[in-house]
């Protein structure tokens, strides 16, 4: 009986520190993760003044390398796309960037990203502290996780993004591309087909353009290059443009020299420094819209 | 059902709670019911297939009891051991053996042809089948009263704690132990839990978050640096250390909840400065059951060198079989035999030099546990490695040494969170090694080996309570919740 009664109150301590270590930890590491030169952290912390901001997926990211945006254009860019971030998510982090830092003067919307649903919801619950959006996005996506993170607060911060925040504690993350030209057994391979976008991103893509337009931003759709070019990127533009009523800067086969690709979706560093030299030529980053065609 | 599953949180308190509430017959009924339900989550038809194990050496270990005749005896424990190893050829071999005869034919030119049949392997089949193997020679031997008791033998069988994964708990430890009612005691809950909690770390934090590293690098080596897959090599030396003493601490640490005491299974291997003391030091109740059972019988190291050399090799290749029905196994086998053999001609050498040239004791030490560490690496490749060709394409990938930059290495930041956890382990084990510390450890403690793996914290319930709650906090932040299975489930 005495043991038992031990047990009780020996369980209840324990409790009670897991609780409130959990609520002091997390509560110390976010403020860790805030400090970061993450892209996200920047992001969530506030007070960036880009010019222009580039929203999409990992080809957002391999095909818009910021610091050559900044050497073309002499405007500040910030590039906020992640791999696999699909429209829904992507109009999250643009209304949390609009709320916290000052309006671009050109918003890039890389549009592949709108045939798909992201896994990126898991990694982003890490910042979803500090965004109501992405919370409502990842309980919807994780309901029981969801429930698990509020009941301890470290399991959100327990993802890629926070190693990658430690990672970037010092440096920004902007000049973070691949490197690496196509691997010889990627270079023959058929073009294939796309899927097309879904209903639910055209109608999250059409929110963010509204959002950006009330606030004076000029909007660039774009599909960034292929090696090869998929067979039905024409119609995935045409779907993009009815639905949003933008044209869509069609760069899918502009580039054609494997040694600019890491991978068949990917361009390299060598390959977004083509492709943005190109669209300057096009007049992209001009404040006139009127789509290249290839 | 998986002790990192949410199935396994729910029936847990359920258990718990039964248990405390029963005593006697009906305790062990509900052990026994409890142990079905938590290996039929798995896949109920293999219950008959336990339930029938049991029944047999239950009733060959009373038959070899009364029975007098030599000659009967022996003919018992044969049929005993050819009913269990036979249980185990069959769902275990059968396809391995089969398909090797095949392959054989084939490349003499006969051509014969064999279709796998599609056997589900029943997961800890190895371990019970040792478990109830090793009762029935104890009690032919007449170093172990036969249990007339089924209920409790069958208990003793399918207690849940270590029925899928072990540790192999003999007989003479565990029945003993079921004889007796076992009050709730508040030192050893938190003792237990403590081993828990350690198990926890060591699965969900350490092996579930390398898991996917080395899985990549073992799939497709031919994609990665040398340096990628040397890293590859020696976070999976870690992976499967933490994987399976992680399981191994869980399930010592819920027998001891529960007022049992089911040994030690491992005690920091990776500080081991020879291959016997690593035997001793690794899967402990596998390898002192290989001793007992196979290495002893079949003469030990009496009767020669040459004699010690065969024994070894065939304690070792057995050894890897028992793992699993593959050749990578069996290689396995074959390098640690190699290995004990060969530390028996290099050993004294060694000792010669190092006295000679005045080695100090430290320097000597942390060289062998970097070589015994490394030889064991190179054998993981093949346990590791899904075919010769691959454990080839992981050899031939590291010793080419082409690519050693670290900035061409995908998931930087995970491996380094692993390599950090890694090192806070090996710290923490390490801190045993100071015998004031260690003396201390055995002396708060009945057991007669004591690890720190397995002992974390031998310290008040305060600091006990300290430590578990650091323990969740790490599974919290670092943990992987995939829900991967333990690996040696697969065995």
């Amino acid at each position: 009986m005495r043991d038992a009664r031990r047990a009780s109150i020996w369980f209840a301590a324990l409790v009670a520190v897991i609780i409130g270590g959990d609520r002091l930890l997390s509560w110390t590491l976010s403020r860790v993760l805030v400090r970061s030169q993450f892209r996200y952290s920047r992001l969530y912390r506030g007070g960036n003044d880009a010019g222009i901001l580039i929203l999409g997926d990992s080809r957002g990211v391999h095909s818009f390398y910021a610091p050559a945006i900044e050497e073309l254009t002499g405007l500040r860019a910030f590039n906020a796309s992640y791999n696999s971030m699909s429209m829904r998510i992507a109009e999250a982090v643009l209304m949390d960037y609009l709320d916290r830092n000052q309006a671009p003067k050109l918003a890039i919307i890389e549009v592949t990203s709108l045939a798909f649903e992201g896994e990126l919801t898991s990694e982003l619950r890490t910042y979803a502290e500090f965004s109501p959006r992405l919370s409502a996005l990842y309980d919807e996506a994780h309901p029981s996780a969801a429930v698990a993170g509020r009941a301890f607060h470290l399991l959100n911060l327990n993802s890629g993004f926070y190693l990658e925040a430690l990672h970037y504690m010092r440096r920004s993350d902007q000049d973070w591309i691949n490197h690496s030209a196509m691997p010889p057994e990627l270079r023959n391979a058929a073009p294939v087909r796309w899927r097309l976008p879904t209903p639910e991103n055209l109608t999250a893509l059409n929110r963010m353009i509204a959002a950006l337009r009330n606030r004076g931003v000029e909007v660039r759709l774009v599909l960034a290059p292929y090696c090869p070019a998929p067979s039905n990127m024409g119609e995935f533009a045409q779907v993009v443009e009815r639905s949003s009523g933008l044209p869509v800067w069609n760069y899918s086969g502009a580039v054609r020299d494997p040694e600019e690709f890491a991978d068949t979706v990917h361009l390299n560093e060598r390959g977004s420094r083509a492709l943005l030299a190109m669209m300057k030529r096009d007049g992209f980053f001009g404040m006139t819209e009127h789509p290249a065609r290839f | 059902m998986r002790f990192n599953s949410l199935a396994f949180l729910v029936f847990l308190p359920l258990f718990a709670a039964g248990y405390w509430a029963t005593a006697g017959r009906i305790r062990l009924w509900l052990m026994l019911i409890a142990s079905v339900v938590f290996y039929a989550w798995w896949d109920w038809r293999f219950v008959f297939l336990l339930l029938f194990s049991s029944i047999v050496d239950y009733s060959l270990g009373i038959l070899l009891e009364n029975e007098n005749d030599d000659v009967k005896r022996k003919r018992l424990i044969i049929l005993s051991v050819a009913v269990n190893l036979g249980v185990l050829g069959f769902f275990k071999y059968f396809n391995f053996f089969a398909g090797s005869a095949a392959q054989l034919t084939r490349s003499l030119g006969l051509g014969v042809s064999y279709d796998a049949l599609k056997i589900v392997l029943p997961v800890g089949i190895s371990f019970y089948v040792f478990k109830t193997m090793s009762y029935t020679i104890d009690v032919y031997r007449r170093t172990e009263n036969a249990e007339r008791d089924l209920l409790r033998f069958t208990t003793f069988v399918v207690f849940f704690p270590e029925l899928v994964a072990g540790p192999i708990v003999r007989a003479s430890r565990m029945l003993p132990q079921l004889r007796h009612y076992h009050r709730f005691n508040f030192e050893r809950m938190v003792s237990g839990l403590t081993l828990i909690a350690s198990g926890y770390v060591r699965k969900v934090a350490i092996a579930d978050s390398i898991a996917p590293l080395v899985d990549i690098r073992f799939a497709h080596p031919e994609a990665h640096n040398a340096l990628s897959l040397l890293i590859g090599v020696y976070l999976y030396a870690f992976q499967i250390y933490c994987d399976f003493s992680g399981y191994s601490s869980i399930a010592i640490g819920l027998a001891r909840i529960f007022g049992f005491d089911f040994g030690i299974n491992f005690d920091r291997p990776y500080f081991s400065r020879g291959f016997s003391e690593f035997w001793s030091r690794w899967h402990i109740s596998l390898s002192s059951w290989l001793r007992d059972y196979l290495y002893i019988p079949l003469g030990g190291n009496r009767g020669g060198t040459l004699r010690t050399i065969r024994n070894l090799m065939l304690t070792m290749l057995l050894g890897g079989l028992w793992h699993g029905a593959s050749w990578t196994f069996v290689a396995w086998g074959a390098l640690h035999g190699a290995y004990l053999v060969a530390q028996r001609f290099i050993a004294p050498i060694y000792q010669r030099v190092i006295r000679v040239l005045r080695v100090p004791a430290f320097a000597s030490n942390a060289f062998l546990v970097l070589l015994i560490f490394h030889l064991t690496c190179f054998a993981w490749i093949f346990f590791r490695a899904s075919s010769f060709a691959n454990a080839w394409q992981m050899l031939t990938g590291i010793l080419h040494l082409h690519g050693m930059h670290i900035a061409d290495i995908d998931n930087r930041g995970r491996i380094l969170k692993c390599v950090v956890m890694v090192g806070v382990l090996l710290l923490f084990e390490a801190a045993t090694f100071l015998p004031k510390r260690r003396k201390a450890v055995l002396a708060a403690t009945p057991d007669a080996r004591v690890t720190v793996s397995e002992h974390p914290l031998e310290a008040s319930p305060a600091m006990r309570l300290v430590f578990i709650a650091a323990c969740v906090w790490v599974v919290l932040i670092f943990g992987s919740f995939s829900g991967n299975n333990f690996i040696y489930f697969q065995f």
